[in-house]
């Protein structure tokens, strides 16, 4: 073992090694300017759009505006608008607990139930294809329209109204105006939009998993759940990563959905709603706004950072 | 729910007068281009560009009307039409990029905002013409609070329940005979047993309710508080807060029981289905009464007398008007020309051809249809005429604020914390 990670050194070693030689003979004029421009252009665009609007958000949470006139209606006001965020705004508390509920519910059950689904698929069970499609379906279908299905569904003469025998008005279940019952319902939506997502990826993923290596594991004996954990899961790290990536995102960024039920108010407030409606609606409150994207933009990069840290320092 | 809701009232009454948009939108279109080519020969013309947010039914259509009459009376006009909600959205940035010189917008608070920030041009010297065919009530109301007018009001319409004269006669119960609170109380309760829901209530896009907010605070504790209480002059945790609230609590029982699902024009179509007996609503819930027959139907009655002190002498009445913009004032002869026409009768007649309605010019036709005239009588006994709360309030407090408080009330929050959570928000905006 311990001589099989000093040769993996020394090729690292000889690898960096010829890295360095081909950088100080290789390159003609041509390559250099080549090589700046494709790294020069991105790098340049990139800080002109993420990384300046991302510092100046920063800047602005610290400051009372309502995005007229020039910068010399910019006051300065420390960290205010933080505090009123959290003392006073209602809708502060509501939408911190729904984007947790959110990537609590995209953590333990749509992500897990997309590996699975996966898994299951890439069995070539019978009648793959059709599943495979009924389960991506979700994604395809325009927002729009899931809005317009799930409202048949659950609206107080839809579907499942109806089919409880609650026909008038005052026994139906308010599913979408009741504020304790509309974020499960959204939360359904949403997961049966996510599972689809992660399906794919990770059957993608799973494609190119050498299959003698499952074979091998069910020759020795091993049982379908252990195969999966210590054969399947392992061998698909970077997949992983992108996953686990991809279900804090889209969790913490929620925000269409709701917007389109009701604009992200009575019991479905997200994160993302306010920094809009405070940036863009008609109250314009562009510190407020600005300290609810700080704090979104804290709350997304914690946690993957430290994944991600943990994640690369592992493979070195 | 899959409609966008239609955010604060950008010009409510319109928004609601169609429901297939897509295809009469694109026949208006055409229309517009005709009307531009036609009038672009006409080298005698000013021009002036204008800012339309009437992008729904019927808008195009009054649109392209009007244009073609001030191209008649010599102002070529740039139309350029926005969603409504866009408009609504992006005013901010519309000020202050490039706008059109003449521009949709409201009188009160809203108005009042863009002027102090420099954003508007000035309409005196239009005043100084048209100032005698306007109610003095409107030249206040177009007033900045630098005491210089920018708005030349176009049309309004009251607030008021609004119900189906047979569903009150299958209940018997005389519309005339609402005097008071409790017969109101009383009335509800008859419906109720009949299997109506009595009284209609929306407020998904959390500004459906603001109107019953409005109303029940006029009538329970008058005018003049209403107006302070929205101006900041007197607090939220007043306890004659707390009594419109528990007063309107006495009615919740008589709504249907998901407001908060429920839009203007879904809660308007369960008194045009016969399903709920009556809706505290504008006016332009009479655009949801596309049948003539239904329409014929429709009838209005002003909201009962709560506190005796004030009787019912205020109502909610937005009026809708046009502004210039900064850019007006690098065209000043044609924007101020386009204004003028506005404010006249070849305006409001030709709007009325199509869609009637109440109109802000005193010499404008009133269409005769008795819905109409209803309209017009209860604004004639009113003594003071409130715009709605989200115009007579500071924008950044009116959303999302007030549209969550209220919001929160209806879903069995407790008043007294909303209260006390208003007045410290209010505080705690920055300073205007």
């Amino acid at each position: 073992m311990s001589n099989d990670v000093a040769t993996r050194k020394e090729v690292k070693i000889a690898k960096a090694g010829r890295k360095a030689r081909r950088r100080n003979h290789n390159f003609s004029g041509g390559d250099r300017a080549t090589i700046a421009t494709f790294v020069g252009v991105p790098t340049l665009i990139h800080i002109f759009m993420v990384w300046i609007p991302a510092i100046c958000t920063v800047l602005l949470s610290f400051t009372f505006w309502d995005g007229i006139g020039g910068l010399k209606n910019i006051k300065w006001v420390g960290f205010t608008n933080y505090r009123q965020i959290i003392q006073l705004d209602a809708d502060f508390g509501p939408a911190i607990r729904n984007n947790l509920y959110w990537l609590a519910v995209f953590a333990l059950i749509a992500t897990p139930l997309g590996i699975l689904l996966a898994y299951y698929i890439d069995k070539n069970l019978k009648g793959t294809k059709f599943y495979q499609t009924s389960f991506y379906m979700p994604l395809v279908i325009s927002l729009a329209v899931t809005g317009i299905i799930w409202d048949y569904i659950f609206n107080s003469d839809g579907l499942i109204n109806s089919l409880l025998g609650n026909n008038t008005n005052d026994s139906a279940i308010d599913f979408w105006g009741d504020p304790n019952k509309n974020i499960w319902v959204v939360l359904f939506i949403a997961s049966w939009r996510h599972i689809g997502y992660i399906m794919l990826l990770y059957l993608a993923g799973m494609k190119s998993v050498d299959p003698s290596l499952r074979e091998a594991a069910a020759i020795d004996g091993a049982t379908e759940w252990s195969t999966f954990r210590k054969v399947v899961v392992p061998s698909l790290r970077p997949v992983n990563v992108i996953i686990i990536v991809v279900t804090i995102i889209e969790s913490l960024r929620a925000f269409d959905l709701v917007y389109i039920i009701n604009r992200g108010t009575n019991g479905l407030q997200l994160l993302g709603v306010l920094v809009y409606d405070n940036i863009l609606g008609s109250s314009m409150r562009i510190g407020w706004g600005a300290a609810y994207a700080t704090l979104l933009f804290i709350l997304c990069i914690g946690p993957i950072i430290v994944y991600l840290y943990q994640n690369f320092s592992r493979e070195d | 729910m899959s409609d966008m809701i239609n955010e604060e009232g950008v010009s409510r009454r319109s928004v609601l007068k169609g429901a297939a948009a897509g295809a009469a939108v694109v026949a208006a279109g055409g229309l517009l281009g005709a009307t531009a080519g036609s009038t672009a020969a006409n080298a005698a013309n000013v021009t002036a560009s204008f800012g339309s947010n009437n992008s729904n039914p019927p808008g195009p259509k009054e649109d392209a009307a009007w244009v073609a009459a001030a191209a008649a009376a010599g102002i070529d006009v740039k139309l350029n039409v926005v969603d409504h909600n866009t408009f609504q959205n992006q005013i901010n940035t519309y000020l202050q990029g490039t706008p059109d010189d003449v521009f949709d917008w409201f009188a009160g608070y809203r108005m009042q905002f863009f002027a102090k920030k420099g954003l508007l041009t000035p309409a005196t010297a239009v005043w100084a013409k048209i100032n005698a065919d306007f109610a003095p009530g409107f030249k206040a109301a177009s007033t900045g609070l630098d005491g210089k007018q920018y708005l030349v009001p176009t049309d309004w319409y009251p607030w008021a329940l609004h119900y189906r004269k047979s569903v009150w006669k299958a209940a018997g119960v005389n519309p005339q005979s609402i005097k008071t609170f409790a017969d109101l109380v009383a009335a509800c309760k008859v419906f109720k047993s009949k299997g109506y829901i009595p009284m209609a209530m929306a407020d998904k896009g959390g500004w459906e309710a603001m109107g019953t907010f409005d109303i029940i605070n006029m009538r329970t504790n008058g005018y003049q508080f209403h107006v302070d209480l929205m101006a900041g002059r007197a607090k939220w945790t007043d306890p004659r807060v707390q009594k419109t609230f528990a007063n309107w609590k006495t009615l919740i029982p008589f709504q249907n029981k998901s407001p908060l699902n429920e839009t203007d024009q879904t809660a308007g179509t369960m008194v045009l289905q016969k399903k709920a007996a009556m809706i505290m609503m504008g006016s332009f819930t009479s655009g949801l009464y596309t049948n003539k027959a239904d329409y014929n139907d429709l009838a209005l009655i002003p909201f009962p007398s709560i506190n005796p002190a004030y009787g019912t002498d205020s109502i909610d009445a937005p009026i809708d008007g046009v502004l210039m913009s900064n850019a007006a004032a690098k065209n000043l002869p044609a924007a101020e020309a386009l204004m003028e026409f506005i404010a006249s009768t070849k305006f409001s007649d030709t709007i009325t051809a199509i869609a009637p309605g109440l109109f802000a010019n005193k010499h404008a036709k009133v269409s005769s249809d008795p819905f109409i005239q209803s309209q017009v009588k209860l604004v004639n006994a009113t003594k003071h005429v409130a715009q709605f709360l989200d115009r007579d309030t500071r924008p950044d407090f009116a959303y999302p604020i007030v549209s969550a408080a209220i919001q929160k009330f209806l879903t069995g929050g407790d008043s007294v914390a909303i209260a006390k959570n208003l007045q410290a928000q209010w505080d705690a905006l920055p300073p205007a």
